[in-house]
């Protein structure tokens, strides 16, 4: 296997006003291509931190991440928007979805932002909606779509790219069980086929699920790293 | 990102606030129409100015006036057949035509009717090459041969130029004999010897051959000699004639300037109706910028408008802001957008501010016509005067300023938009 995210000593600090939190004091984690890693640990422990950090929305006090063989820290901002553009894929808690795009245009945009033709674009998108399900419902716009169609057509967006890895922040923690259910086994068909999956939760039944392996994060260190049911 | 998907961007980021945007957008077509509005004024009001100062003169004529003695320590230059010769060697210059101008008319009559026109003596192929144009007859071939202004006829009957009515009474005057009576009044000589030397008058028989077009008032108001016949008149030799004034004729109107330069640097005075229009456009120039700001005053109104929409639209877009970055929007693509955006409303601003100003214009003038032709006693038979004139390069303008006014006004909020932190954007309720 070779390594799709290599994280090194990965600190994070926020200065606020006198005091200085440390959130990440000292990451160390390394993802290989294929893999689905799940990030526990309690609420403020600095999982999402970590995601922003790897995904190129924040950046880091110390430390290196390197995807792909690049070292995120020496990116300026136009380089790592074009990393966010081609080598990562993001899925968020509330989805986020443009409300005034249909699911087609919300899984292209990505694309127009890489500057791919409309033409190629409308046939990468279609087909990665189809991929999770919604071949059916490409011009529906968001507030015509339930939950958790809207979190599929945030999972064909984040994949539509083919990035290196995906990032998903809680991606269930919005839905039902059963709904939920039904977002772990498309990212688990998904990783059948080859994506690497990065992924924060609350849920041990959910990382049991997905998971090769578990990562167990308090205060900003990792303290143990499981094997997940999956592995 | 490709243009065509920044504009599919714009557009549709730009319905779903169609009221906000028609409201900016009213206040650009405003803005605009004040500027176009005011600034056509100018326009319409100089080329009407600038038209009128045309029947002062041919636009490639020049009158060259002896200079005066004493201001400038020059010595007096005379107009004579050397200093003619001399004008045409000049550069540009096309032809010169000398005029002896008749002193001492006493009148012209024809039967009971008379004037006191001015009577000019240019040799008649000089007419003809300087552009005089006759309505009826021919140019004279003897001394003892006229040809008329356009406005002389009526002369005769009291009518002076600039003073016309419809359907005014005229006198057909051509092939009729006409009796000029010119006074000599005692040389200097003479007056010595006797101061009670009485002054002689003398009287021609003449004979209309031709009818000038109507062309300058000058030229209307005149009556057409020979030259060797003008000199007699006025009592002078034709050995060595000197003359009142002289005509240059340039090769192009352009050339008027750089010709009345270089006579006036010889002493001459000179007079041309093309250096009065430029000074009269100078003028004008300041008059149209200052209408201009004023209307300006409305458009920054607009420009404040099109950043208040922007700041706001783009408040609200917050959190799309963030979307768009994490799926790899660079700051350059997220500016791009809102300026596309707010270029846009510069646009249709300026194209509807445009139409109105037109439609607005075409009214005023129609309304300020009807007004005038109302009140004057020829029927507005003269042609009607645009007081509100758009030059194609002020609508290309009115359109390019309003564009480039949503492109500054947009600046800083796309700017903000682009340099906002993603995370802190996608946090955004
Ligand atoms: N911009 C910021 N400025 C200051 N502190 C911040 C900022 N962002 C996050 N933090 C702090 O960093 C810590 C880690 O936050 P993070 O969002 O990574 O936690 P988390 O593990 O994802 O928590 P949760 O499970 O509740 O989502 C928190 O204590 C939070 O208050
Ligand atoms: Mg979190």
């Amino acid at each position: 296997m070779t390594v799709a995210v290599d994280v090194r000593d990965l600190r994070k600090q926020y200065t606020m006003g006198e005091t200085v939190l440390d959130v990440l004091r000292g990451v160390d984690l390394t993802i290989e291509h294929g893999e689905v890693v799940c990030v526990m640990g309690p609420s403020g422990s600095g999982k999402s931190t970590l995601l922003n950090i790897v995904g190129g929305l924040d950046r880091p006090s110390g430390g290196a991440v390197v995807v792909d063989g690049d070292d995120l820290a020496a990116m300026d901002d136009e380089r790592l928007a074009d990393y966010r553009r081609h080598q990562v894929g993001f899925v968020f808690q509330s989805f986020n979805l443009i409300p005034t795009l249909s699911a087609l245009g919300n899984v292209e945009l990505p694309l127009v932002f890489a500057g791919v033709a409309r033409a190629d674009r409308a046939v990468q998108a279609a087909s990665a909606l189809e991929s999770v399900g919604l071949g059916l419902r490409l011009d529906h716009k968001p507030t015509e779509l339930s939950g958790g169609e809207q979190q599929r057509v945030a999972v064909a967006r984040a994949v539509v790219n083919g990035p290196a890895i995906i990032l998903a922040d809680e991606p269930t923690g919005n839905l039902d069980t059963t709904t939920g259910h039904e977002i772990l086994e498309l990212i688990k068909a998904m990783n059948a086929e080859g994506r690497t999956f990065l992924i924060t939760t609350h849920d041990r039944a959910v990382a049991e699920a997905v998971a090769h392996r578990i990562v167990y994060i308090i205060d900003g260190s990792v303290v143990k790293i499981e094997q997940g049911g999956v592995a | 990102m490709r243009p065509r998907d920044l504009i599919f961007l714009v557009v549709s980021n730009l319905r779903r606030m169609k009221l906000r945007l028609a409201l900016t957008t009213l206040g650009v077509v405003i803005g605009t129409s004040a500027i176009v509005l005011m600034v056509s004024l100018g326009v319409g009001l100089q080329r009407s100015v600038v038209d009128s100062l045309g029947e002062l003169g041919a636009a490639t004529h020049i009158t060259v006036m002896t200079g005066y003695e004493g201001i400038t320590g020059a010595e007096s230059k005379s107009l004579d057949d050397r200093t003619v010769a001399q004008f045409e060697d000049m550069e540009h210059v096309d032809s010169v035509m000398p005029i002896v101008t008749v002193m001492s008319v006493q009148e012209l009559a024809y039967k009971k009717n008379s004037t006191n026109a001015n009577i000019q003596g240019v040799a008649p192929h000089k007419l003809e090459e300087f552009g005089y144009k006759l309505a009826e007859g021919r140019f004279a071939r003897t001394d003892s041969e006229i040809v008329l202004g356009a406005a002389v006829p009526a002369m005769f009957l009291g009518v002076f130029p600039g003073s016309e009515t419809a359907n005014q009474p005229s006198l057909d005057l051509l092939g009729k004999r006409i009796v000029a009576t010119v006074v000599e009044y005692p040389s200097e000589e003479a007056y010595a010897q006797n101061p009670m030397t009485e002054p002689t008058e003398r009287t021609y028989k003449l004979t209309v051959v031709g009818i000038l077009e109507k062309a300058d008032m000058g030229t209307d108001s005149s009556v057409y000699t020979t030259l060797d016949a003008a000199l007699e008149y006025n009592g002078a030799t034709t050995r060595r004639p000197t003359y009142e004034t002289v005509t240059v004729k340039a090769d192009s109107a352009e050339a008027v300037a750089d010709i009345e330069k270089a006579l006036v640097a010889e002493g001459f005075q000179t007079f041309s109706a093309r250096s009065i229009q430029d000074a009269t456009s100078q003028i004008f120039i300041i008059v149209q910028v200052v209408l201009g700001a004023l209307g300006g005053i409305a458009m920054i109104v607009a420009a404040l408008g099109i950043a208040n929409t922007m700041t706001m639209s783009i408040y609200e877009r917050t959190r799309e802001i963030g979307i768009m970055k994490a799926v790899g929007a660079s700051n350059r693509q997220i500016k791009r957008v809102f300026l596309g955006e707010a270029a846009v409303i510069g646009v249709f601003g300026g194209l509807g501010g445009l139409a109105f100003s037109s439609a607005g214009a075409a009214l005023a003038n129609l309304f300020l016509q009807s007004m005038i032709a109302a009140s004057t006693p020829t029927g507005g038979a003269s042609e009607p005067t645009n007081f509100f004139y758009i030059p194609l390069w002020l609508a290309i303008f009115a359109v390019a300023f309003a564009t480039g006014i949503g492109l500054l006004s947009g600046v800083l909020p796309a700017v903000r938009a682009a340099n906002l932190d993603p995370l802190v954007a996608l946090r955004h309720e």
